[in-house]
């Protein structure tokens, strides 16, 4: 049997659950042999395989059109998609400007904030994706398999990716089982 | 006694406990929200959801009552579909984000409650409604974003408090806590006592002081009790790397059940006073560090000559926030030995000399238990303000009055309780002991019109007040020393045979501070009076000298002053040794109603602090004293008003 192909991507997050990934060190050879590591933001390859991955991982959650974008192309290439980390399950951080409107937000961001130097301006180029209230990955596409954590644990992450990488389910659960 | 079966389990439990408290005692776990151990059930989380064997649909086990032969399951598919939808709909209504919340990791029920559900994320996304949130209030927040609406906090506020300073405003998923009728925290009736935080299970009241510092997990909780007063609750002290970080009562435990107050409670983990980590001895006019010997030396070789000169020698003063054994010390050094006769206490008896020496001339034993409150079905307070000290006594009388129990208010000042008084006493004229006598001949249906005339109270008044007491069964009264404050003796013992003429009385006194009985046990309760005093030796502990007893001092030629805080007095002092606060005491207090209770250590003192017992024991190493450690006995050698043990 051919190894499992395994693709991950980032969103809206801070790229601290990859680095959750990278810490599982040198356990990561082993999950390089169970698996084929495929298209990520730490590899040369920047996008999943036309031909499609057997897993597909996301990070973040999904604030603007870009975001939109890179879920329903991991979505469409992948078998089994995983939301990792509470921004992809959850929201997360970037969650909190909800409960402020768009306009409240890009204003805060580009207009008043001290150490901004844009000349009041909230930038509008067409070119720009364009923002959006933060969603939880499952709102865009549905999700498979739900990884909490912020960031979720090296332990956390290499059970996950051991199990998945064998074929085999994750069943988070007991110590595994952390929101943050 | 009534026999169900949970989970195949047979189970005899009385009749009216609930499912649920069935369930636990059967050692059988159902997750729950809304429900606490102290408060009536409420119903309002349907996290504990069962299936009972004939009903349609599941039902809530806190609210359910048992009945006979009652098949309940608590762990079916069913059920467990249930609990997740429950939680999922309490997630998706608010802010339930945990990365940014304070009790997220460990101290959440709501999140806890998740994963022992196996919840990797919520179901339904949440609606990024906004509530408003209050930081108005000295000691704790309320975040409005982070509540399930289970109205521990409620429950707690009317049922433990009797304060009932927390309501909701708006209905179902609109609705939010609000402080009397929606004013700032701050602005409210709040008493800030906490027990409302202490019961909240997600982050929507959180501590000002404890936030953040640590979970319960990550804190050493130590049992102790709380000295903030003559009460004496049951605490738990959690502390981090030796730093306090919380108190929170012990539910069902001691004199209160759980509850504190602000005293207790939030205050003194707000302490900001400067600590004396040094002996120290004035040098050509300034305080300068010294070794322990040094000090204690220094205060010997004043105080050795002085032995058995009395009013020109000695005066001892000790804080009555300091534990029996300590008290006992200074008693033995200052006045056994050293023959001094002005050995007192900061409190200087004012709390307790009247009702010692009535229980000392009468022999009687009148005051009783403060359990006697939760039988109460009527409280007369004479003369204690309960609003604002001892105020846990106030809480546990204000809490029964909805269920009935009619209060008395006797006091011609203005008292906080008069507006909860179904009748409110106040003499123009003559004495409390007027005013009993009238109410004991009213009670027995005597004519009261002169005796009411004599004190300037209508004659209506004091009949409706007999009335209350002679169809009360269990009646309790309360006083405290505004009693006894100008009128001496005579006024206890008109208010003892009031209480005696009526069945099933109790009598309490709020005392002073956590030591007073014990300091008026060692008989360090008289007027603290400087003479010719040439040395004066004060044991404050972590008490705040008052500005009255640092006048009295000045001028003494020498001073000696054991404390754990700088302060004026330990600014004058010619001889300062560092002793322990208060959370790093071991030792006895006796309280208000005759508990000898333990202080348990729960830090360790900083570096360089002598501690009170070993300073007292080096000093009287030095005089040359022997000292006992049977304080107990000394403890109970005087008659008291009240049973010791």
């Amino acid at each position: 049997m051919a190894k499992p192909k395994i693709s991950t991507d980032w969103l809206a997050g801070c790229a601290g659950c990859h680095m959750s990934l990278l810490d599982i060190d040198e356990k990561i050879i082993q999950i390089a042999e169970l698996a084929d590591i495929r298209a990520t933001p730490i590899t040369d390859l920047k996008e999943p395989d036309e031909s499609g991955v057997d897993v597909g991982i996301l990070e973040g959650g999904v604030n603007n059109s870009a975001n939109e974008e890179v879920a329903h192309r991991m979505r469409s290439r992948c078998g089994i998609l995983v939301a990792l980390g509470d921004c992809a399950v959850f929201g997360g951080v970037p969650a909190m400007r909800n409960f402020f409107t768009l306009e409240e937000t890009l204003r805060r961001a580009y207009v008043e904030t001290e150490s901004t130097d844009s000349g009041g301006m909230i930038p509008s180029d067409p070119e720009l994706a364009k923002p959006t209230e933060v969603r939880a990955l499952q709102d865009v596409v549905p999700v498979d398999i739900f990884v909490p954590g912020c960031p979720p644990s090296p332990e956390v992450i290499f059970y996950v990716l051991s199990e998945l990488a064998q074929g085999r389910r994750p069943d988070l659960k007991g110590d595994l089982l952390h929101w943050h | 006694m009534v026999n169900l079966t949970i989970d195949g389990k047979t189970i005899e439990v009385n009749e009216g406990s609930t499912v649920l408290r069935a369930a636990q005692s059967a050692g059988i776990e159902i997750p729950t929200l809304c429900d606490h151990s102290e408060l009536t059930p409420y119903g309002g989380c349907r996290l504990c959801l069962v299936e009972v064997e004939g009903a349609r649909t599941l039902q809530p086990s806190c609210t359910l009552p048992v009945s006979e032969k009652m098949v309940v399951k608590t762990d079916t598919d069913r059920i467990k579909e249930a609990r997740k939808f429950v939680l999922t709909l309490l997630f998706s209504e608010r802010n339930h984000f945990c990365p940014f919340c304070q009790v997220s990791g460990g101290d959440c029920e709501l999140q806890n409650a998740a994963y022992d559900e196996g919840m990797t994320h919520w179901p339904l996304s949440p609606g990024f409604n906004t509530f408003g949130v209050d930081a108005s209030g000295p000691h704790f927040i309320l975040d409005n974003n982070r509540c399930i609406l289970c109205r521990r906090c409620v429950r707690a506020c009317g049922e433990l408090v009797g304060n009932f300073t927390w309501g909701f405003e708006e209905r179902s998923a609109k609705s939010y806590l609000v402080a009397d009728y929606g004013v700032p925290i701050g602005e409210s009736s709040c008493v800030s006592c906490g027990t409302c935080v202490q019961v909240c299970p997600t982050g929507a009241l959180i501590d000002r002081q404890s936030a953040y510092r640590g979970k319960d997990f990550q804190v050493d909780t130590v049992p102790t009790v709380c000295i903030g007063c003559s009460v004496g609750c049951s605490t738990t002290v959690g502390i981090r790397d030796n730093n306090i970080v919380r108190i929170e009562g012990r539910w069902a435990e001691g004199v209160s059940g759980g509850i504190l107050c602000k005293v207790g409670r939030f205050e003194p983990v707000d302490d900001n006073r400067e600590r004396i980590t040094s002996p120290m001895m004035r040098v050509n006019g300034e305080l300068k560090p010294v070794t322990l010997d040094e000090a204690v030396k220094s205060i010997t070789t004043v105080m050795k000559p002085l032995a058995g000169k009395n009013g020109n020698g000695v005066a001892a003063v000790a804080s009555t926030r300091l534990p029996v054994e300590t008290l006992h010390m200074v008693k033995q050094i200052f006045s056994d030995n050293l023959k001094s006769s002005m050995v007192t206490s900061t409190e200087e008896g004012w709390s307790t000399t009247n009702t010692a020496a009535f229980a000392e001339e009468t022999g009687k034993v009148f005051e009783g238990k403060v359990d006697a409150l939760d039988m109460a079905d009527c409280v007369v307070v004479a003369a204690a303000d309960l609003a604002n000290h001892h105020q846990v006594l106030g809480f546990m009388v204000k809490r029964i009055l909805p269920t009935g129990t009619k209060m008395i208010v006797i006091d011609p000042e203005s008292n906080d309780f008069d507006p909860f008084a179904e009748v409110k006493i106040k003499a123009t004229k003559g004495t409390f002991a007027d005013v009993f006598a009238a109410i004991k001949a009213s009670s027995k249906n005597q004519s009261a019109s002169e005796l009411s005339a004599k004190c300037g109270v209508s004659e209506d008044v004091i009949t409706s007040a007999g009335k209350i007491l002679s169809e009360s069964e269990h009646p309790v009264f309360i006083y405290s020393r505004g009693l006894t404050a100008k009128e001496g003796q005579p006024a206890l013992a008109g208010l003892v045979d009031l209480a005696e003429n009526c069945k099933g009385s109790t009598i309490l006194c709020t005392k002073g501070k956590a030591n007073s009985v014990a300091a008026s046990q060692l008989r360090l309760d008289k007027p603290f009076e400087v003479g010719k005093h040439q040395a004066i030796f004060v044991a404050m502990g972590d008490e705040d000298p008052s500005q009255r007893l640092i006048q009295r001092i000045e001028g003494v030629p020498f001073l000696a002053v054991t404390a754990a805080y700088k302060s004026k007095l330990t600014a004058i002092a010619d001889v300062v040794i560092p002793v322990e606060m208060w959370a790093e005491l071991e030792g006895h207090f006796l309280n208000i109603d005759g508990r000898i209770q333990k202080v348990s250590k729960a830090k360790s003192m900083p570096d360089g602090v002598a501690g009170n017992n070993e300073t007292l024991k080096a000093i009287a190493n030095g005089l040359g004293v022997t000292l006992s450690s049977d304080w107990k006995k000394e403890l109970t050698s005087r008659p008291s008003s009240m049973v010791i043990s």
